[in-house]
This record gives structure tokens, C-alpha cells and sequence, in this order.
């Protein structure tokens, strides 16, 4: 039988956007600016049962959210949401290979070296101030590079995803919510094995349509 | 004799099964042609990825549908994010979740399938019986102007004032309340999707149905499967749990749709000398918001009712489009939408008022189209590789769709318009339509997604060119057969779901003969 065999090294660890990025950050790194990337992330207080960011991750999710989702009367903060653990528990959810793409942006985000390659800057991500986050974030989302303009959209997706999935945020965007009294959480889950089907909208009372009629060739 | 729906955390012992036909996928073609082959008597295994999800837990909300209905948790993508994906995962597949939009495959699609792509079993006439018992048995009928929600009704208007043909849309619904939540699931069971009707149908037959069965290969030798071996998912950790199910049918169809039939195929060796997951089509859609005085109330009543084909065909050598609208929900909105922070703060915090049309541009008809590949992923479960080549033509259609978006919205009484670019374009009146004109258009340049997954394993008559022949038949296999959106040789310029069920009842005759 034939089997499908990758080739020897994975072809994505040659062809993955992330993996190019990273591998032009080694090069500049080989060149001289190791010490870029060595700068550490601002220190935040880690808090317990993240099951995936570690720390420096986490204080990388915490600014972004900070920056995607600013204070604004109405709208319920994203600290007190703790929308930075629901990205970590997004990221339990995923395929494990977005899992590690998504880690791999995180530092590609963080690294000095990354933003000293990009924008000419020399500080971690984390340790800028409000205006030159926006001002990083800005440059991603209308970068030339297709790179950052991907890894500007992988980290929104995910941040809004975790702020606005959370039934609290309704009341700000004036999103009424489901209408109450329609979902059943009680509804009956049939399975057959000979169990009487329940009535409902989708069982069908009249007769049913004749037998699929033939068509004109025989494979 | 009833069947059973059995759920991974039923099946905690290595199990191998013999059938007659063994069905991967529960989707539209799967659920059909399931349906068919145990009403004539086949001993029928159907393998389902996804959950078994019902009515029970369609609590309406975003945060439970995406993770449990959708595939990668709605964000499947383009490897460069360049295209954002909305494809079904459960029982039931994109039916379960999709907008209940109902159209026969147009005749001139038909055409061009059996003229360039040699598919001369199909036709409007072949087609027309299947399409009349699906329609009868799922309920589908024109939904009426009187119902439609504000967010249909600012389409319909703008296609009057500006006279644009326009129609409305025929669903799959049965005592539909109108809400306007079928994107998570239906709470009252009204959509006709597979999971309420045609698999309980089946199963009441002698179906016997495995959700949570993720089948990763396909064992064959010569031009014969001899079986397909699963691993049983955990139903609430999506992880692999240990336990295979093993399935050694007479015959094997592959419907797990567009993207994940040609992911089985290549992981087991079966690509066709290249051409699995080559030619897939997307429907690629361009989006644009607009504020209204008003309420539109877009997350609220019937998703989609009207449509307009006034720009299906424009001509040799451009890509046409047809207009819809989405429903617009508070977590789709905010990452389907562009910006961020105030300025998306101050778009999405009047949800209400907010409309929004999309052109669903259709690809695969012009001779240099390539779609969409897809490849097999390293250390990927259920993503893969995928990446679409635009062509200057869509990019074109592109434009000229936005443009006439936002003709559509002021028309309708819009007092601001908002393209999705990356920077969003902002216009207050007509008069500022050269903003949009001026901006550049592409894949990262704005936001581009689909709802409507085609083609990978394109059906026609030449064995060099395609990958299953006009009866679905897999080339050079005798007992492999794909039934799902993937056969496609073209995307359709009408939403699928019709197309496909009624491609599944046809073939399901022959494939009931072979078995």
C-alpha cells in the first residue's frame, strides 16, 4: 500500500511564515545583535492554572489585550474579564501545530531583535509605552512584509475572540442576546437503538419521497 | 431495523466493524447518500470527526458554537490568514450551522461542467427529481418579503432604488421563529439540516452512526479499500483517546467535504498523482459594513433572504459576484471586522444599527484560475496546509464589488460606510466613493472569507485532469467513491447546499448497485 511519507525535515519547517521570520531574526542575530534578543519581557505577576502561556507569553498576551481592547466607558475592562487566561484557554483548544505557531508569534512579537529588525526599535515589546505599542501594532496590521500583516491578524483574531465571546461584553455593543425561554437545555437527545424518535420539526409526518430514481450509466 | 448514534466516550475498546458501505463525513453529500443506501437495504457505517451536538446544548451563543460546530473553532484559514474559513464540524457537518440558503446548481454551471470538464452525467433534468424530494422532505419554500429582517430589507431596498435584480431566498426551514441565531446551531430544531432530519432518517433505517471517529487512513492495495481506520476523539478534550475503530467495508465513500476529503485521501496515499486537493474553490467574499440611523438589528431574524445575481456575469474575462448579507453576531463581527481598539470600539458598540452586505465572487471559471491548494500539514491533527492564488481578475471583482457595496448602503439610507480593509476605509456619503476607489485590493490588503468550501477532488471524464470520474467514482479504484462539495469541478455562483444534496441522491442510485 502506498503510504504518505514526508520528506526528510517536514516541508513546512521550510515553507512555515513564522519559521522564515524566526530564521531571519537568527541571521541578524549571527550578525551581531544577539544581544537584542536576550532583553528581557517587563515582569508581570503570573497568575496560577495557565495551561499554556508561560510567563513571558503571558505578559506579551496582557499588552495586547491592553492595546486591542482599551478602557472605554461602557465597556467592561478586559483585566477584569481576564481575557488574557481565556486566550489561554482558547489555546488549549486548539490543533497543537496552531498552538505552537501561535507561541512561536508571541516571541516573534516580543524579541527585541524582531523589532529592532522591523521598526528599528531596541525594547521588548512589553517594556514600550502605550503610544509605541499602538504605533508597533499599526505597523504590523499595514506592514509591506505579508509576515506581519499574518501575525497581526493571528493575535486580533484571538484577543477578540476571547474579549467579545464573553456574554459580558453585550450590554457595551448593545447586543441584546438570545431571547429567553427558547433553548431547552433539557431537550430529549435521541441515539435510536430502537428507542421511539421524539416528534419534532424535523420528522417528517407525510409519506416519504419515492426511492432515488437511477441514473443513466452503470459505473 | 433501528441503527444507533453512538459518541467517543461509548466506544472505549479497539473495535473493527464490516459493513457494506462505509461513509466518512455526515455533511450534506454524506447524510444523503447514507440515507439512500440504507433505505435500499446496505448495511451502512458512517465515521463523523465532529461531535454529536443537539438542540440541547444550541444555547445561542458564539463562545459554545464556535468551539463545538465549527472547524478549528471557526478559524480555519489560508496559511497566511489571508482568507478566514467558516466551515461546519459536527453531526451534520456545514448544515447543522450554515444560513439555510437554497439553490439549484444553475444550468449554465452545469454547462460548463460537461463542456470543459466532461461531467455529461449530469443535468437539470437528471438532477430535477432529487432536487423535488429534497425540497419536499426538507421543507425548503421561498422565505416571504414580509418576514425579512432590516439588515435583508437594506439589500432589497438598495437593489430597487438602484435597479439591480434581486430575488428572494428559499430555505431550508420547517416552523422557523425567525431569530436569526442558525449560524449556532437551531434551538427549535425549524433548519432543515441533516442532523434532524435526513441522519435521523437514516438511523431510524439501520444507520449505524460514529461521532467523534476522526478516520485518519485509508488501507487499499491494487484498485481496492479494504478498510479505513479511526481514532475515537474525546467528545469534550477533541484529543485522540487511545481506542481505534476499525471499518472494513465493501465499498467507501468519502464525504467529509471540501478540504478534509482531500486531507483523508493524501494521508493515505491516494492524491491522484498530484491532483487531490488542487482546484478547490472557495467563493472568496469581500465584506462591507455600514452604520445606519436606524435599527437593523442584523443579529436578529431569518440570517439570509434576499439575493441579487445582477453582477453573476460580467463578461469575458472577469469574475462575477452575487450579493447577500450575514448575520451579524457580537464575536464574529469583531474578528471578521478590521481595527482595533476605539476606533472598532466605536463601530461595534452600536451593534444595532450596524448592516452589512458581502459579494460572494465565484471562482474556478476563468482558464487561469488555480483556487485553492490543499497539503498535508507536519504535526497537524485536523489543520492543513492551505493556500489560495489569486488572480488579477478577483482583485478587479474585488473592487468593483466593494464599490458597488457601498452604492447599495447609502441608497439604502446608510449615513456611514466602512470597508474592511486592514486601515479601514470610511465614507459618509457617496460623494467619497474615489476613497475606495484609491485603496488597494488583494488578499492582506482587506479582509477576504468564505463560507462555501468546493472542489480538491474535482469530478470530469478525463483521468489526467480530474480525480473522481462523472459517476463520482475515485480514477483507477473500484469501490472509492466521494460524495461532498470536493467532486466540484467549479465553485457554483449560488450557495452549495442544494447542489450537493442533490449530486448525493443521484449518486447514491449507482453507488447502491456497486456496493
Amino acid at each position: 500500500m502506498k503510504m504518505y511519507l514526508p520528506p526528510p525535515g517536514g516541508r513546512d519547517s521550510r515553507r512555515g511564515f513564522l519559521k522564515k521570520g524566526l530564521f531571519g531574526g537568527l541571521l541578524l542575530a549571527v550578525g551581531g545583535g544577539a544581544w537584542l534578543a536576550l532583553k528581557g519581557s517587563a515582569e508581570v505577576a503570573l497568575p496560577t492554572g495557565l495551561k499554556v502561556l508561560d510567563a513571558r507569553r503571558y505578559a506579551v498576551v496582557l499588552a495586547l489585550v491592553d492595546r486591542f481592547i482599551p478602557e472605554r466607558p461602557g465597556f467592561p475592562s478586559a483585566k477584569a474579564l481576564d481575557t488574557a487566561r481565556a486566550v489561554d484557554t482558547i489555546l488549549t483548544l486548539v490543533d497543537d501545530s496552531s498552538r505552537v505557531e501561535l507561541n512561536q508569534l508571541l516571541m516573534l512579537f516580543e524579541n527585541a531583535l524582531g523589532n529592532f529588525l522591523f521598526g528599528l526599535r531596541t525594547t521588548p515589546f512589553t517594556r514600550m509605552s502605550a503610544l509605541e505599542q499602538q504605533q508597533v501594532l499599526d505597523e504590523w496590521m499595514t506592514s509591506r512584509l505579508s509576515l506581519r500583516r499574518t501575525g497581526y491578524l493571528a493575535l486580533r483574531t484571538i484577543v477578540m475572540s476571547a474579549y467579545y465571546g464573553n456574554a459580558l461584553t453585550w450590554p457595551a455593543t448593545k447586543y441584546p442576546g438570545p431571547p429567553p425561554g427558547i433553548h431547552d437545555p433539557a431537550a430529549p437527545v435521541w441515539k435510536g437503538g430502537g428507542e421511539p424518535r421524539p416528534l419534532g420539526n424535523g420528522v417528517m409526518l407525510e409519506q416519504e419521497a419515492a426511492p432515488a430514481p437511477v441514473d443513466g450509466g452503470t459505473p | 431495523m433501528s441503527g444507533r448514534i453512538f459518541t467517543g466516550d461509548e466506544v472505549t475498546a479497539d473495535t473493527t466493524l464490516e459493513c457494506d458501505v462505509c461513509v466518512v463525513g455526515s455533511g450534506s453529500g454524506g447524510a444523503w447518500v447514507a440515507h439512500e443506501l440504507v433505505k435500499a437495504g446496505k448495511r451502512v457505517v458512517m465515521l463523523e470527526e465532529g461531535g454529536y451536538h443537539t438542540r440541547r446544548e444550541f444555547d445561542m451563543t458564539e463562545a459554545r458554537a464556535f468551539p463545538n460546530l465549527y472547524q478549528e473553532l471557526g478559524n480555519r484559514t489560508t496559511d497566511d490568514l489571508s482568507v478566514s474559513m467558516l466551515q461546519g464540524r459536527s453531526v451534520g457537518g456545514s448544515t447543522t450551522v450554515n444560513w439555510c440558503s437554497s439553490f439549484r446548481t444553475p444550468e449554465r454551471i452545469l454547462k460548463i461542467w460537461r463542456d470543459v470538464h466532461g461531467v455529461d452525467t449530469l443535468s437539470t433534468e437528471v438532477l430535477a427529481p432529487h432536487w423535488d424530494a429534497v425540497e419536499k422532505r426538507l421543507h425548503i419554500a421561498e422565505w416571504p418579503e414580509s418576514a425579512m429582517n432590516a439588515n435583508n430589507r437594506a439589500l432589497w431596498d438598495g437593489l430597487g432604488k438602484l435597479g439591480y435584480e434581486r430575488g428572494l431566498i428559499r430555505r431550508n426551514v420547517n416552523n422557523c421563529l425567525n431569530l436569526g441565531y442558525c449560524g449556532m446551531g437551531c434551538p427549535v430544531d425549524a433548519k432543515q439540516s441533516m442532523l434532524v432530519t435526513v441522519l435521523p432518517d437514516a438511523v431510524e433505517k439501520g444507520l449505524t452512526l460514529y461521532a467523534n471517529a476522526s478516520a485518519r487512513t485509508i488501507e487499499w492495495s491494487g484498485r481496492k479499500v479494504s478498510s479505513v481506520r479511526a481514532e475515537i476523539l474525546d467528545p469534550v478534550k477533541n484529543r485522540p483517546t487511545g481506542v481505534a475503530l476499525t471499518v472494513k467495508p465493501k465499498l467507501l465513500v468519502c464525504s467529509g467535504g471540501a478540504i478534509n476529503t482531500p486531507g483523508l485521501l493524501l494521508r493515505s496515499g491516494l492524491d491522484a498523482d498530484g491532483r487531490v486537493g488542487r482546484r478547490t474553490w472557495i467563493h472568496p467574499v469581500v465584506v462591507m459594513m455600514a452604520q445606519f440611523d436606524r435599527e437593523i438589528a442584523a443579529f436578529s431574524g431569518a440570517p439570509q433572504a434576499v439575493y441579487s445575481h445582477h453582477f453573476i456575469e460580467r463578461g469575458p474575462g472577469k469574475v462575477g459576484f452575487f450579493l447577500e448579507v450575514p448575520p451579524v453576531h457580537p464575536m464574529l463581527a469583531s474578528t471578521v471586522s478590521t481595527g482595533t481598539g476605539a476606533r472598532l470600539q466605536e463601530v461595534i458598540e452600536d451593534l444595532p444599527k450596524l448592516q452589512v452586505m458581502i459579494a460572494i465572487t465565484v471562482d474556478g471559471l476563468l482558464p487561469e484560475e488555480e483556487g485553492a491548494t490543499v497539503a498535508l500539514k507536519d504535526g497537524a491533527y485536523s489543520r492543513y496546509t492551505l493556500s489560495y492564488k489569486f488572480i488579477d481578475a478577483q482583485v478587479e471583482a474585488f473592487r468593483v464589488a466593494t464599490l458597488e457595496m457601498a452604492k447599495l448602503q447609502f441608497a439604502a439610507g446608510a449615513k456611514r460606510v466602512m470597508s474592511l480593509h486592514m486601515d479601514p476605509v470610511v465614507l459618509d456619503s457617496e460623494a467619497e466613493l474615489s476613497k475606495l476607489e484609491a485603496a488597494e485590493y488583494g488578499p492582506l490588503k482587506h479582509k477576504i472569507v468564505t463560507a462555501h468550501q468546493m472542489g480538491g477532488c474535482p469530478m470530469g471524464k478525463d483521468a489526467a485532469k480530474s480525480v473522481v470520474d462523472p459517476h463520482l467514482q475515485f480514477h483507477g479504484m473500484d469501490n472509492l467513491f466521494v460524495v461532498d462539495g470536493s467532486v466540484l469541478p467549479t465553485s457554483l455562483g449560488v450557495n452549495p447546499q442544494e447542489t450537493i444534496f442533490g449530486i448525493a441522491r443521484w449518486a447514491a442510485g449507482h453507488i447502491a448497485r456497486a456496493a
